[in-house]
C-alpha cells in the first residue's frame, strides 16, 4: 500500500499545485477588483471578466503541463506493473476493465489532490484579506470575497484533467498480454518506438503552418505593427506543433546533449538510459520546454521591446524610467505565473527519474556485480538528470529568444527596422541557476535509492 | 588486500582459487534464525570446474554469493586467490569483481542498453581505461571463437538467450579472472543451446586453464565438471569427482530423501 500511495504521491502533488494555481488566482482576481474599485463590480462585470480571461490563460498552460505529467506518470507506473497486470490478465481481467480502474485511480488521487489544493487556496485568500489591510497592502474597510463559484469549476476541471490524463497515460494496459505474466523476463520492452503517424503529420503541418505565418509576419512588420497578430498566431501554431510532437522533436536534442557526455562508462549509459526510452523522456522534458521558453519569451519580448522603444524617450528621463518600471513589474509577473508551470514540470521531471530507477532495481544490481561502485552508480543517475535538465533549458532558452523576439520585431518593427535580440542576462542566469537546483534536487532521491541497490538484485529470480 | 600467513600458504601449495573457511552464514534475528551456512570450509582448486550441488533452500547458491564477494560471511574466512576477502568494504569487493571475478548469471546478464561490444568492454572501461591493446586482442579472439563478429553491434534483446549467454560467458572470459562464478547458466535455455554453453565452459578449463564454478541443480549440467560438491542444509555432504548424470541423479534423490 505504501508502494501505492508513492507512486501516486506524484499525481496527487501536480493536481493539488494545478488547483492552487487556479484557485488563487481566481480568487485574487476578485479581491483585487474589490481592492480597485467596489462599484466596478456592482456596475459590470467586464474588468473582472478581462482579468478572468488572463487568468485563464495561465491556468490552461498549468493545467496543460499538469496533465502531460500525470500522463507521463501513469504511463511509467503501468510499465512497473506490467507483470501483475498480465497475470490478472491471464486469471480473466477484460483489458478496458484495466485500464478503467487504472485511470480510476488518477480520478481519486485527482481528486484528493485537488480538494488539498483548494483547500490551501482559500487559506491564502482568507489570510492575505485578514491580514492584508493592517499590512497596508490592500485598502481597509472593505468586504473581500472569500469565494467564487468559479472557483469549483476550476477544482472540477483539474480532477477531470486527471482522469483524462490517467486515462491517456494507461494507454499500453490495453496491449498486454496475458503470456507476459509466465515469462522469466522482467526488462522492460524496449520501446519500439510508436508508430504515431498521425500526430507527427499534424505537428509538421502546424509547424509549417506557424513557420509560414512568422515570415508572413516579419515581412508585414515593416510596414505595420499589426504584424503582431499574425505572428502571434503564427508562434501559436509553430510551438503547438513543437508541443504536439515532442516524441519528434525532442529525442534529438537530448542525443544532442548526451554527446557532450561521452567518455566515462558512467556517462555513455547516461545516455543510453535516456535514449532507451525516447517518448518517455521526451514527454518528461517537454513541460519543462514549455514553462522556460514562455518565461524567456516574455522577459526578451519585454527588454527588446524597452531597448527598441528606448530611442524614442532618449530625451525624457522621466518617461523612460516609467517605462522601464512598467516593464519590470509586467516581466516579474509574467515569469511567476508561467514560472509555476515549471514547478509542476520539474515535479514531473523528478518522477520520472525516480521511477526509472525503481524500475531498473535488476540492471542496477548486475552493474554492481560487474564491478560499478555505489559512486559510480550515483554519477550515473546524477548525469541522466543532468542531461534532462541541460536539454529541456537549452531547447526552451533558444525556442524563448527566438519567439520574444519575433514579438518584438512584429510590433516594432515598422519603427525601427530590424534589430537583434535583446536577452536579459539576468534572466538567463537564474533560469540556469534554476536549472543546476533542479538537476540536483531531481537526482538526490533517484541516486540515494540507487546506491541501496544491493549486487545480489541481479540474481534474483523475481 | 589482507593476506593470511599459513592459509595463505596453504592456498599456494595446494593451488586453490577459492577458500572458507568456517564459513557460517544466518538470517534472521535470534529467535527465527535461519542457517544457510554451517561451518563450511572448502577449497576449489585452480584449473578446475567444480559443480556445486543441491535442492532448493540447501544454501548452494548463497555459498556461491559469500564466495564471490556478493555477501558477507557471519562467521569464518574466505580467501580469493591466496587474498583474504571476508571484512574488505564495499569499495574494495567491487574492485575485486571487476576483474578478478566472472559471473554468468541464469539471465539478464546484459546490460540492456549497452550493445555487445559495449557489454565486452565495460569491466575494463569501469576502472577508467578501456582495455589495452592485448585486451583488445584478446576479447576480438573471443568474439571470433564464440562466433559473435557479426553481432557487435546489436543490443541484447535482439539476440537469442543462447547468443546472449555465450556474451556473457566471453565477458566473464575476457578479464583473465582468478575464477568465473556461473549461476545456474543454463537454467533459461533449452537443452542443446543448454549443451553448447557447458561445452564453452568445459573448453575454456580444458584450453586455457581457467577456474569456474557453478551453481546448478542440473545433473546433466554438473555432469561435465570435474568435482561436484553436494549441499544440504547449509553443510557439504558430498565432495565427488567427474560422475555420469544418472549418478548424480541418485545421489541428488538420496539427499531429497534423507531431508526427508
Amino acid at each position: 500500500m505504501s508502494g501505492a500511495i508513492r507512486e501516486h504521491a506524484v499525481t496527487v502533488i501536480v493536481s493539488a499545485l494545478s488547483t492552487l494555481f487556479a484557485v488563487t488566482l481566481i480568487l485574487f482576481t476578485g479581491v483585487m477588483t474589490v481592492a480597485i474599485d467596489p462599484e466596478l463590480v456592482e456596475e459590470s462585470g467586464t474588468f473582472r471578466l478581462v482579468l478572468l480571461m488572463v487568468c485563464c490563460i495561465f491556468i490552461v498552460i498549468a493545467l496543460y503541463v499538469g496533465a502531460i505529467v500525470t500522463a507521463n506518470t501513469f504511463a511509467t507506473i503501468i510499465a512497473g506493473r506490467l507483470r501483475s497486470i498480465a497475470l490478472l490478465r491471464l486469471i480473466g481481467a477484460t483489458a478496458n476493465r484495466m485500464r478503467a480502474r487504472v485511470a480510476g485511480e488518477g480520478l481519486l488521487m485527482g481528486l484528493l489532490g485537488s480538494v488539498i489544493g483548494f483547500v490551501l487556496a482559500e487559506l491564502l485568500c482568507f489570510s492575505a484579506t485578514a491580514i492584508g489591510p493592517a499590512l497596508g497592502w490592500l485598502p481597509t474597510g472593505r468586504a473581500y470575497p472569500l469565494f467564487d463559484p468559479v472557483a469549483l469549476i476550476a477544482l472540477v476541471v483539474v480532477v477531470f484533467t486527471t482522469w483524462c490524463a490517467a486515462w491517456v497515460g494507461s494507454r499500453r494496459v490495453a496491449s498486454v498480454s496475458p503470456i507476459e505474466a509466465t515469462g522469466a523476463a522482467v526488462e522492460l520492452t524496449p520501446n519500439a518506438a510508436m508508430r504515431r503517424t498521425g500526430r507527427t503529420v499534424w505537428s509538421i503541418i502546424l509547424l509549417v503552418i506557424g513557420a509560414a505565418l512568422i515570415a508572413l509576419g516579419l515581412i508585414v512588420s515593416v510596414f505595420s505593427p499589426f504584424a503582431l497578430f499574425v505572428s502571434f498566431v503564427g508562434g501559436l501554431f509553430s510551438f503547438t506543433g513543437i508541443v504536439f510532437g515532442a516524441h519528434v522533436v525532442m529525442p534529438p536534442v537530448l542525443r544532442l546533449v548526451g554527446r557532450g557526455f561521452r567518455g566515462a562508462p558512467t556517462a555513455t549509459l547516461a545516455s543510453a538510459n535516456i535514449a532507451r526510452f525516447p517518448e518517455r523522456s521526451a514527454r518528461s522534458t517537454i513541460g519543462l520546454v514549455i514553462g522556460v521558453t514562455l518565461i524567456t519569451m516574455f522577459a526578451v519580448a519585454l527588454e527588446s521591446y524597452r531597448a527598441m522603444t528606448l530611442s524614442y524617450f532618449a530625451f525624457d528621463p522621466s518617461a523612460e524610467a516609467a517605462l522601464d518600471q512598467t516593464l519590470a513589474v509586467t516581466t516579474a509577473i509574467f515569469t511567476g505565473l508561467v514560472g509555476f508551470s515549471a514547478i509542476i514540470a520539474a515535479v514531473g521531471m523528478i518522477n520520472t527519474l525516480s521511477l526509472g530507477v525503481l524500475q531498473r532495481t535488476r540492471e542496477l544490481g548486475l552493474l554492481r556485480a560487474l564491478g560499478f561502485t555505489g559512486a559510480q552508480v550515483r554519477r550515473m543517475v546524477m548525469t541522466e538528470s543532468a542531461q534532462m535538465v541541460i536539454a529541456a533549458l537549452g531547447f526552451g532558452l533558444i525556442l524563448g529568444v527566438f519567439y520574444g523576439w519575433v514579438a518584438a520585431q512584429s510590433l516594432l518593427g515598422a519603427q525601427v527596422g530590424f534589430a537583434a535580440p535583446s536577452v536579459p542576462w539576468l534572466l538567463v542566469c537564474g533560469v540556469v541557476v534554476f536549472g543546476v537546483a533542479l538537476a540536483l534536487v531531481a537526482s538526490a532521491t533517484p541516486a540515494r535509492r540507487a546506491v541501496r541497490v544491493t549486487p545480489l538484485t541481479a540474481l534474483a529470480v523475481d | 588486500m589482507r593476506s593470511f600467513g599459513s592459509m595463505e600458504n596453504f592456498a599456494q601449495h595446494t593451488q586453490m582459487v577459492a577458500l572458507t573457511q568456517g564459513l557460517s552464514r544466518y538470517y534472521g534475528a535470534d529467535a527465527q534464525r535461519v542457517t544457510a551456512l554451517d561451518d563450511i570450509s572448502i577449497g576449489l582448486r585452480s584449473g578446475q570446474f567444480t559443480a556445486i550441488m543441491g535442492p532448493s533452500g540447501s544454501g548452494k547458491s548463497t555459498l556461491m554469493h559469500i564466495m564471490a564477494g556478493l555477501e558477507t560471511p557471519s562467521a569464518g574466512r574466505v580467501w580469493l586467490g591466496g587474498d583474504e576477502i571476508s571484512g574488505l568494504g564495499d569499495a574494495a569487493l567491487t574492485k575485486l569483481r571487476r576483474r578478478r571475478i566472472g559471473f554468468v548469471f541464469q539471465a539478464f546478464n546484459l546490460v540492456p542498453t549497452l550493445d555487445i561490444l559495449g557489454n565486452l568492454r565495460l569491466p575494463f572501461e569501469l576502472g577508467g581505461h578501456g582495455p589495452n591493446a592485448e585486451e583488445r586482442r584478446r576479447i576480438d579472439s573471443l568474439v571470433h571463437a564464440l562466433g559473435l563478429t557479426d553481432r557487435l553491434k546489436h543490443r541484447p534483446h535482439e539476440l537469442s538467450g543462447g547468443q546472449q549467454q555465450r556474451v556473457a560467458i566471453a565477458r566473464a572470459l575476457a578479464t583473465k579472472p582468478d575464477i568465473i562464478f556461473a549461476d545456474e547458466p543454463t537454467g533459461a535455455l533449452d537443452s542443446r543451446t543448454g549443451r553448447e554453453v557447458l561445452g564453452l565452459l568445459r573448453s575454456a578449463v580444458d584450453t586455457s586453464g581457467q577456474s569456474i564454478a557453478m551453481v546448478t541443480h542440473d545433473p546433466v549440467a554438473a555432469s561435465h565438471a570435474d568435482r561436484i560438491l553436494f549441499l544440504n542444509d547449509g553443510r557439504i555432504v558430498a565432495d565427488r569427482g567427474p560422475m555420469v548424470p544418472a549418478q548424480i541423479a541418485e545421489t541428488m534423490l538420496r539427499l531429497e530423501e534423507l531431508a526427508a
